[in-house]
């Protein structure tokens, strides 16, 4: 769940997103590589990163928001045609965080549909190997899952590996690393306590 | 552990899990005459030879350790009783026998302290293993049915293990599904004015292991 202090909720708004500004803009050239002085042209095509085009969408509708890549009916076919098999952290590793934050900023009304039956086709993918995985090879499909999905999936390889652990023994209670060391050092210098 | 970069997965690890079951009663047989032991979870003994007598696994364990006494093996870890347990849940898809809570943490104890008071126990450790593997095949095929419209999940018979292991998996897909499924990312797509309409529809209840 996003929350202030959500790492990823912060990093996520650094991903970038393709608008077109609707206004001439001064003073304001770095954001555009392509630009001769020091400003950004109406219409020009820049990339700005997530919490400034949201930035400046919401200050006067300075720019318009184009869907993202990830969103575009090029990925979609792909997600059904095999959900699975998609590589979505190469495309955006915030998949569904972004898509949640761009639905009410953008025309396209079908994102949030998109999401849910992408979410829902590769939850079936992570739950068959989640817990059944081996616990010493990250197998070779979580390299293509999101940051989200990647989370679900390890919280459940994890809690399976601590499971399996424990069922196979060891010492119960763990002497503590300075318990051995004290002695050592104590024992030539006698009792010398302070 | 899983749950500890996320505060709100509060998670046991399996020894914790195990330091709950310690508390099961089990009876044991001691071989010496002592006094009855006044604790705070209650009073126990007195202790006489060959006289059985009710203590808590914890108890049962730090005397059988020190060859106090015989633990009786619960009249469940039978050969016979689990292996109807067995069967039944083979035959059963949907639904899950009924165990003790704690089966997995008391028969991983017992073996590991008292494995010679336990008639078969190599049989009995491998019929044990062997229900786990279907139980938990059984709750991940129910985990497929969850969905966005999923609000209660009802898991009779299940045992704190099992419970254990998958409640960070549960819990995050859940959330994920939630945060899919909520009315501002789907009513949009249906109705973009209308965001009167009420959110009280969830859908039917749908349980995750029908009784």
């Amino acid at each position: 769940m996003p929350c202030y202090y959500d790492v990823n909720d912060i990093l996520m708004e650094e991903e970038l997103i393709s608008v077109v500004f609707q206004v001439t803009a001064n003073g304001v050239g770095m954001l555009d590589p392509g630009a001769e002085r020091n400003t950004v042209e109406k219409g020009a095509k820049v990339d700005l990163p997530f919490w400034l085009a949201h930035g400046m969408l919401s200050l006067e509708q300075a720019v318009s928001i184009n869907v993202p890549p990830c969103f575009t009916q090029k990925t979609r076919k792909e997600i059904q045609a095999d959900a699975a098999c998609v590589d979505l952290r190469v495309r955006c590793p915030y998949f569904y965080e972004l898509g949640c934050k761009i639905v009410p900023l953008v025309g396209d009304k079908s994102i949030g549909q998109f999401l849910r039956y992408a979410f829902t086709s590769r939850y079936k993918e992570i739950l068959s190997k989640a817990h059944s995985s081996s616990t010493m090879t990250v197998p070779k499909f979580a390299t293509r899952l999101t940051k989200e999905e990647a989370q679900v999936f390890e919280s459940a390889r994890e809690s399976m590996s601590s499971f399996r652990k424990w069922r196979v023994g060891g010492a119960r209670l763990q002497k503590a690393s300075i318990l051995g060391r004290k002695r050592k050092t104590k024992l030539p210098d006698g009792p010398s306590t302070s | 552990m899983a749950g500890q970069s996320d505060p709100h997965l509060s998670l046991f690890s399996p020894s914790e899990v195990e330091f709950v079951a310690e508390d099961e009663i089990v009876e044991i047989v001691p071989n010496i005459r002592m006094e009855a032991l006044n604790m705070i979870c209650g009073d126990f003994g007195p202790f006489f030879p060959q006289i059985p007598s009710k203590v808590p696994l914890w108890l049962a364990v730090a005397l059988k350790r020190r060859g106090k006494c015989t633990i009786r093996a619960p009249e469940w870890m039978t050969v016979e009783r689990l292996t109807q347990v067995l069967d039944a849940e083979r035959e059963s898809p949907r639904e899950f026998q009924p165990l003790p809570f704690h089966y997995i943490e008391i028969s991983k104890l017992l073996f590991d302290h008292a494995r010679d008071d336990i008639t078969d126990a190599y049989l009995v450790r491998s019929l044990i293993e062997d229900i786990r593997d279907v139980r938990f095949h059984k709750v991940e095929s129910g985990l497929e049915t969850i969905s966005g419209r999923t609000h209660a999940v009802k898991l009779k018979n299940l045992s704190a293990m099992e419970v254990n292991i998958v409640r960070p998996f549960m819990v995050r897909t859940l959330q994920a599904f939630y945060k899919h499924d909520s009315p501002q990312m789907i009513q949009q797509a249906d109705n973009t004015g209308s965001r009167s309409t009420p959110v009280t529809d969830r859908g039917p209840r749908r349980d995750l292991r029908r009784r």
